[in-house]
């Protein structure tokens, strides 16, 4: 039985729940203490000691489901052949006999144990389903059933042939039974590794190249990735503390003490929480990559307290408050068509989007704030303004340039990138995911 | 563990005919946990929203078992000295000036500064004893003759060092003063830690824990806690309230209501003699269970509709 609870774990491990060792162990003293009678009493106690969010508790629900549900064979195809003599069954194989007899626990034994013997757990690609299913088959003994019934249905005896009959049935009933046993170890062992595989593939794509179909999935990745940074972020935070000997607090602690200096009291740091200014260029230009700079938007939008964000493409307007009030695609819909915003979405103007912000926004700008620029510097030719651009490094603490293009193609056509290089603190080229985490991960 | 507490425990259902007794009603997956945490004695870490009864099952065990319950209420900046144990400095202080006279009779036979410190060093430890410390909740939890009901409240609120911390005395149930040596607890206490999942714990934390989470509850426990709560009300209001509360659950609002809030409008509705719900009452009363002014606009607009799905519920 032990057995059972450590492949259960493997599969939870799979599936994306972390269980150490000390909490299998916990799960083992489980098991003696409620035993497996009670499936529901068995559920809640393995959930307790082996899944520890929230998010663990579905996933565990899930699993225990599939892992739990191997029951019996159906009973349908047993009937009439219980009641076959059983001298004439010399000479058949142990598979044979097993269907004839309708003996569904050892039925049930050989085929776990052959999908033990063959490591089905191993498997890692949908694709490798019916082989896996031929080959338990071949372990359980397909090739000796199939010379059984050959023999059985030349034999001319009526008991014969309905044996022969009896056994082909069974056959047909014990594929398809161990096909379900291998598609549920598919849900189990493999299709959690395969979206570990499709994330760490998605964290590498470039963002223009990633599908509709995937949105989701990048949505996702990112608030797993904001949600990191946060707590790392959280955590850091707290190092600060550490100060030197507050003197003049020390001494005025301890007065009541008359004199002596029992208590330290120590200075503390205030801690700037991070501060920031967000434009993004929205045009057709980057339009691949639109979609995924608002959603990390928005998502830093959640994280930090003092952002202000910023698109632009014909001219330049506020949107942060489009993030607080919708949802996350909703959001991102509204930006990426200008949906009841005071925005032109034709061509792209840089130079017009600063002089919009000089104006209206300049104050927004302090010493401790952080500038980022989202867009690949097209300006369609216009005048680029790098004396306005200037006037924003200047008051910034940093100005920061992200750009979608690789650097080979800065300066090339109509981009300005050489010329806004130079008056910022950091330019990056920025399209996969990776990218995005390192550069948030800095300006925290 | 006494034997009158292994016979309270003895299994999943006394358990919860016992929590009925002291006003709880508590669910099969909350007995089986409580079951499995006093025989494998681990702490048990608590989830849930805010108001389904997390704390008070900890006030409830401590009642059922009949032990002290030691409250330790997390907030950031919690540190070993409001949380273990601290010096009783001011005693320290008055004790050396009340026996200055005596140590000056210590001193006054040795030649010079080496000599009189070796001679304190022989008394040095009696200002760091036992008598001297003042113990804060994790340490009387720990020194209760017959064990005790722990409660570390909202830990998700303390800082991730304070937590660190915790993880001796949750696996070992024992803590280390310097001056003194460990301290091992007298009788194991049950320990129940509550968390909002305001941040996310570490995992040491978690694997030390059995992990109960607590959900808002199905309509049929909920009656049944408002019967066990507010035991004047009339069985249709009951169902109409619950029911009610329930569809509320379902709406898109910023703080769903929980149990607290439902036992406190039914406790309301009884004091307004109300016999059944109407339109009026219930706007009236909206706010004793919904704190926001948008959630009371969005629940108001559909206040119709949820009013005559609670009365043909009650019905049917």
């Amino acid at each position: 039985m032990e057995q059972v609870l450590a492949n259960f774990i493997v599969a939870l491990r799979n599936a994306g729940v972390r269980v150490s060792v000390s909490e299998s162990i916990d799960a083992a003293n489980t098991l003696d203490i409620m035993g497996y009678k009670d499936k529901v009493l068995l559920r809640t106690s393995l959930a307790a000691t082996l899944a520890k969010t929230l998010n663990e508790k579905e996933i565990f629900n899930t699993c225990f489901d599939l892992f739990f549900s191997f029951d019996d064979f159906p009973e349908d195809h047993n009937g009439s052949n219980l009641d076959c003599e059983m001298e004439e069954q010399e000479g058949l194989s142990p598979l044979s006999l097993m269907i004839l007899s309708g003996d569904q626990t050892s039925l049930a034994t050989s085929m776990i144990r052959a999908g033990h013997a063959l490591e089905l757990s191993n498997m890692q690609y949908f694709t490798q389903k019916n082989p896996y299913v031929r080959r338990i088959m071949n372990y359980m003994g397909l090739e000796e059933l199939d010379n059984d019934i050959s023999r059985l249905s030349q034999d001319g005896s009526a008991l014969s042939q309905q044996q022969a009959q009896g056994l082909r049935d069974g056959r047909g009933l014990l594929t398809e039974y161990v096909r379900t046993y291998v598609d549920r170890n598919y849900e189990l062992y493999t299709r959690a590794t395969q979206n570990n595989i499709l994330e760490r593939h998605l964290m590498n794509m470039k963002l223009s190249h990633i599908e509709e179909r995937n949105v989701h999935d990048m949505h996702m990745i990112i608030k797993k990735m904001v949600k990191r940074l946060k707590d790392l972020h959280s955590r850091r935070k707290r190092n600060f503390r550490r100060g030197q000997l507050d003197f003049k607090k020390t001494l005025r602690k301890n007065i009541t003490y008359g004199g002596p200096l029992f208590e330290l009291m120590w200075k503390k740091r205030k801690i700037d929480r991070p501060n920031v200014v967000v434009i993004c260029d929205v045009s057709r230009s980057v339009r691949m990559v639109v979609r995924f700079f608002l959603l990390f938007l928005y998502s830093l939008n959640e994280l930090i307290v003092k952002i202000r964000s910023f698109i632009f493409c014909n001219n330049l307007i506020e949107v942060s408050s489009v993030f607080d009030d919708h949802p996350v695609e909703e959001a991102v819909e509204i930006l990426q068509k200008g949906i009841g915003l005071d925005i032109g979405l034709s061509r792209t103007n840089y130079g017009q989007a600063f002089c919009d912000f000089q104006e209206n926004w300049i104050n927004a700008i302090t010493n401790k704030t952080t500038v980022i620029i989202l867009g690949d510097a097209r300006n369609n030719f216009y005048e680029p303004e790098t004396d306005l651009l200037r006037n924003i490094h200047d008051k910034a603490k940093r100005l920061i340039w992200l750009n979608p293009e690789g650097p080979t193609f800065w300066g090339t056509g109509d981009s300005e990138m050489q010329r806004y290089g130079p008056l910022c603190d950091l330019i990056r080229e920025c399209n996969t995911l990776n990218h995005l985490e390192r550069i948030v991960d800095d300006i925290l | 563990m006494t034997a009158v507490h292994n016979e309270k425990i003895a299994s999943i259902e006394s358990i919860q005919r016992s929590f009925k007794e002291v006003d709880y009603i508590c669910s099969k997956s909350i007995a089986t946990t409580l079951y499995l945490a006093f025989r494998l004695n681990k702490p048990i870490l608590v989830e849930g929203p805010a108001g389904v009864g997390k704390t008070d099952l900890a006030n409830k065990t401590a009642a059922f078992l009949d032990l002290p319950l030691v409250r330790l209420q997390c907030y950031e900046g919690l540190d070993e000295s409001k949380s273990l144990y601290e010096w009783k400095y001011g005693k320290q202080l008055l004790y050396t000036q009340i026996l200055k006279d005596k140590l000056n009779d210590i001193v006054k036979e040795t030649n010079n500064l080496a000599e009189s410190i070796d001679a304190l060093h022989r008394y040095d430890d009696i200002f760091f004893s036992k008598q001297f410390l003042e113990p804060r909740p994790l340490l009387s939890a720990l020194q209760h003759q017959s064990g005790s009901v722990l409660l570390v409240d909202e830990i998700d609120k303390s800082d991730d060092e304070f937590e660190a911390f915790l993880l001796e005395i949750l696996s070992d149930f024992q803590v280390s003063i310097p001056e003194i040596g460990t301290i091992k607890a007298e009788s194991m206490p049950f320990v129940f830690l509550t968390s909002n999942n305001t941040r996310e714990l570490s995992d040491a934390l978690k694997r030390r824990c059995l992990h109960l989470f607590i959900p808002f509850p199905e309509p049929e426990l909920e009656r049944e806690i408002i019967n066990v709560r507010v035991p004047d009300i009339s069985e249709n209001l009951r169902i109409q309230l619950v029911d009610f509360i329930q569809q509320v659950r379902k709406l898109d609002i910023k703080k769903l209501p929980s149990i607290s809030e439902t036992i406190d409008w039914a406790r309301v509705l009884l004091l307004l003699h109300a016999d059944k719900l109407s339109k009026e009452t219930v706007r009236d009363t909206l706010n004793v269970f919904l704190k926001f002014e948008n959630d009371i606009t969005v629940v108001n607009d559909k206040i119709h509709e949820l009013t005559q799905h609670a009365l043909k519920e009650a019905q049917g």
